[in-house]
């Protein structure tokens, strides 16, 4: 690609097709699945136990038949991807991200900036093998309201991700003190312009020329893959923490699912000498019955490793004008960005067996990304204690807490009511009798920290100004004890933060003073359009 | 207490039944607005149209049967009934909202009870809703959206003329105060 470095990207303000590659990028299933007949086939009788008929069906046709009906397969749905491809465009405008697809069914949808939750730049293992990328624009408003647009070559994605965040910063504001004439004249261009060029996003390349000191220093992922060729340089980037890979492979051998793996032959030694179950023949029998079915089962175990090892992989936080910054992925890279005040909530998770190493999950809660899957949730897959208060600061640069350390420390390791934190009464002993003591809920001047755990623990940050609603509930258990629930109502997400086991007197209490901290959040919470809050842009132009 | 005064439990406790016993939240500055007693007539008569059909089936098939055993089942159906009314009673009764100078308070639940605090800022839509039964009684459901699902705020049994106001004043007050997310 090093021969196009004299052309320089520009988003699409007019209707535009994807990377006519798109198509190719699929269909690859039905190819597959004549391979795993072939290997089927291929294999002695004995590997499957011989009554698994998942295949048997196909055993009536001759080899070459099924070839030919897997090609014609695979040649009908790179058409069809074909076709959809012809009627799939895009285009940006000032306000927002246009898509236009369908076939038979036409379907037109914008993500609006002034609602954008997050950009992601997605790479799955093909598309990222022959340099394209994914865009995902996530906007707040239900499920599937964002905008996915795929493929793109992966610095046109870049490119378009820088735009569109230069954007949604508001950065467009600066259009009328742009050194560029052209710009001023036509500060409200028509989003469907077609002279893209010399109106709509002059003002835009007049603040990213300003900005242009980043595109001496691309992101590191990039320069080794794709020079960077665009209009709009990325928003300069602090890396914050990378997570070595030898601490995600240890942190992966201390979970769960492997203390399972290693428990299951104790199990059967058990099973033999106490209760003279004769493993083998089980173990023989079960093997004897479907290998195949085993390997089922075992593939749901590293099923979990797998998406651990390749979510985690080469996990990199940093943060940026345009917000957080999170690059992740082995066979699937994605690199998210998050704008400033769009995490809605923070849950840090020390399973039992990484208190030894006082590491923890983070994991956060963004409008857009709903109940996606939890490769996308993430914070930090493994923070150490050190990292684990940094990546707080990631999102809360200001805790509102004098001492901030003291206080996260409290937060993740204390116990009662130490580091001003709200315990629960003695009388939650009855219903939660292990935990009870490690119980706590304190609020700083920005944020909601709610703390439980003993053996595992777990700490929920909710920022003041990003409390949707707040809840007060009591079971006829815990009335007779005098105890209630706080709970706070976090956008759809793996964070759920609820404040168990309060005394009644102190739930009511913080009930009340939780929605007066949520109104006054709200007064001073940073606009949608970050950049232009903070006059950052007027700076940087002036250098 | 933020803005509201802690002096309101008087408002509070107009309600017919006390809370009683342990105490509960009442610190609302604006009154609790019961809802409709016809909710209750609206719940009766739906629990008692399944428990008639369980309660008309199993005489049926005892008569047909002769088994006197199958008995059992209306008589257990009756006891449920007779106590799911009372519920039903207790819950009506005990279901309020409150209409506070930044959120909208509801309350709910005898036995499992709670209380939903949701600002007027954060109401992404208001929906109402009236079934046949409900609009034959001249009440609707008022729910409120947040852009979170964990956000239980339904008022069922408002009088209808009433639900139209309350949702146009929710919804004039969510503009209002609009924010982000």
């Amino acid at each position: 690609m090093n021969d196009t470095t004299g052309y320089v990207y520009h988003a699409p303000r007019e209707w535009t097709r994807l990377h006519p590659v798109s198509p190719l990028l699929g269909g690859w299933v039905f190819l597959g699945l004549i391979l795993a007949y072939w290997i089927h086939n291929q294999l002695p009788a004995w590997v499957d136990g011989g009554d698994d008929n998942s295949l048997a069906f196909f055993d009536q046709f001759p080899f070459l038949w099924l070839v030919l009906a897997a090609l014609l397969a695979f040649a009908a749905t790179i058409g069809i991807s074909f076709w959809q491809w012809r009627r799939t465009e895009y285009r940006i405008g000032d306000d927002a991200v246009y898509l236009r697809q369908g076939i038979v069914t036409r379907q037109q949808r914008q993500a609006r900036l002034d609602r954008l939750q997050a950009v992601d730049v997605v790479q799955p293992l093909l598309a990222r093998l022959f340099g394209f990328a994914a865009i995902n624009v996530q906007v707040a408003g239900g499920q599937k309201s964002g905008v996915e647009l795929k493929f793109l070559r992966l610095g046109d994605a870049e490119a378009l991700r820088n735009e569109i965040l230069a954007l949604a910063a508001g950065v467009k504001e600066e259009k009328a003190t742009g050194d560029d004439a052209a710009g001023t004249t036509a500060p409200t261009a028509a989003p469907d312009a077609t002279t893209a060029d010399t109106t709509a996003s002059s003002g835009i390349r007049g603040h990213l020329a300003a900005r242009a000191g980043a595109l001496s220093n691309p992101e590191a992922v990039l320069s080794g893959t794709e020079r960077v060729r665009t209009a709009v340089a990325a928003a300069e980037e602090r890396e914050v923490y990378t997570l070595p890979l030898k601490r995600l492979l240890l942190s992966i051998v201390l979970s769960g699912a492997t203390f399972f793996l290693l428990t299951l032959p104790f199990v059967g030694l058990i099973a033999f000498f106490v209760f003279r179950v004769d493993v083998v023949a089980a173990v023989g029998a079960a093997i004897g019955t479907s290998l195949v079915a085993i390997v089922t089962a075992l593939a749901g175990l590293l099923g979990f490793f797998w998406t651990r090892l390749n979510g985690g992989f080469g996990f990199t936080a940093g943060i940026s004008a345009d917000g957080l910054r999170l690059r992740h992925g082995l066979t699937e890279t994605r690199r998210q960005t998050v704008p400033p005040g769009r995490v809605q909530a923070i849950r840090l998770y020390q399973p039992f067996l990484w208190r030894g190493q006082d590491w923890w999950r983070i994991t956060i809660n963004v409008a857009g990304y709903g109940e996606d899957q939890e490769s996308v949730s993430v914070l930090h897959p493994v923070a150490t204690r050190e990292e684990a208060i940094r990546a707080v600061w990631l999102v809360l640069p200001d805790l509102g807490d004098p001492d901030p350390y003291g206080t996260l420390g409290h937060a993740l390791h204390g116990h009662g009511a130490d580091g001003g934190f709200t315990a629960s009464p003695e009388a939650a002993r009855r219903v939660d009798p292990l935990q009870w003591r490690f119980r706590g809920v304190r609020a700083t001047d920005r944020a909601l920290l709610i703390r439980r755990g003993r053996w595992e623990r777990e700490l929920f940050v909710v920022p003041h100004e990003r409390t949707q609603s707040l809840g007060l509930t009591q079971g006829p258990i815990r009335r007779a004890l005098g105890l209630a629930n706080v709970v706070v109502h976090s956008t759809q997400g793996p964070v759920t933060p609820v404040a168990a086991h309060l005394a009644v007197d102190d739930a009511i209490e913080l009930l009340d003073a939780q929605a007066a901290r949520a109104r006054e959040g709200r007064r001073r919470q940073t606009p949608e359009q970050w950049m232009s809050a903070v006059g950052l842009e007027t700076g940087a132009s002036d250098e | 207490m933020g803005g509201r005064n802690p002096g309101a439990a008087v408002h509070a406790r107009a309600g017919p039944w006390q809370t009683g016993g342990m105490s509960w939240y009442d610190n609302a500055a604006a009154p609790w607005n019961f809802v409709s007693r016809k909710l209750i007539t609206a719940r009766l008569v739906t629990m008692w149209i399944w428990l008639g059909i369980l309660i008309l089936g199993g005489l049926v098939a005892s008569l047909l049967t002769g088994a006197p055993l199958l008995l059992l089942v209306p008589a257990a159906a009756l006891l449920l009934g007779g106590w799911g009314s009372w519920l039903i009673v207790r819950q009506v009764t005990a279901h309020a909202w409150a209409e506070d100078e930044e959120d909208l308070l509801v309350r709910r639940g005898r036995m499992f009870r709670s209380v939903t605090v949701v600002p007027y800022g954060r109401m992404q839509f208001v929906d109402v809703k009236a079934g046949p039964l409900e609009r034959a009684l001249g009440i609707a459901k008022v729910q409120l959206h947040t852009a979170s699902p964990g956000t239980d705020a339904s008022i069922s049994g408002v009088p209808a003329s009433e639900a139209d106001r309350l949702r146009d004043r929710l919804t004039t007050r969510g503009e209002a105060r609009l924010a982000g997310l």
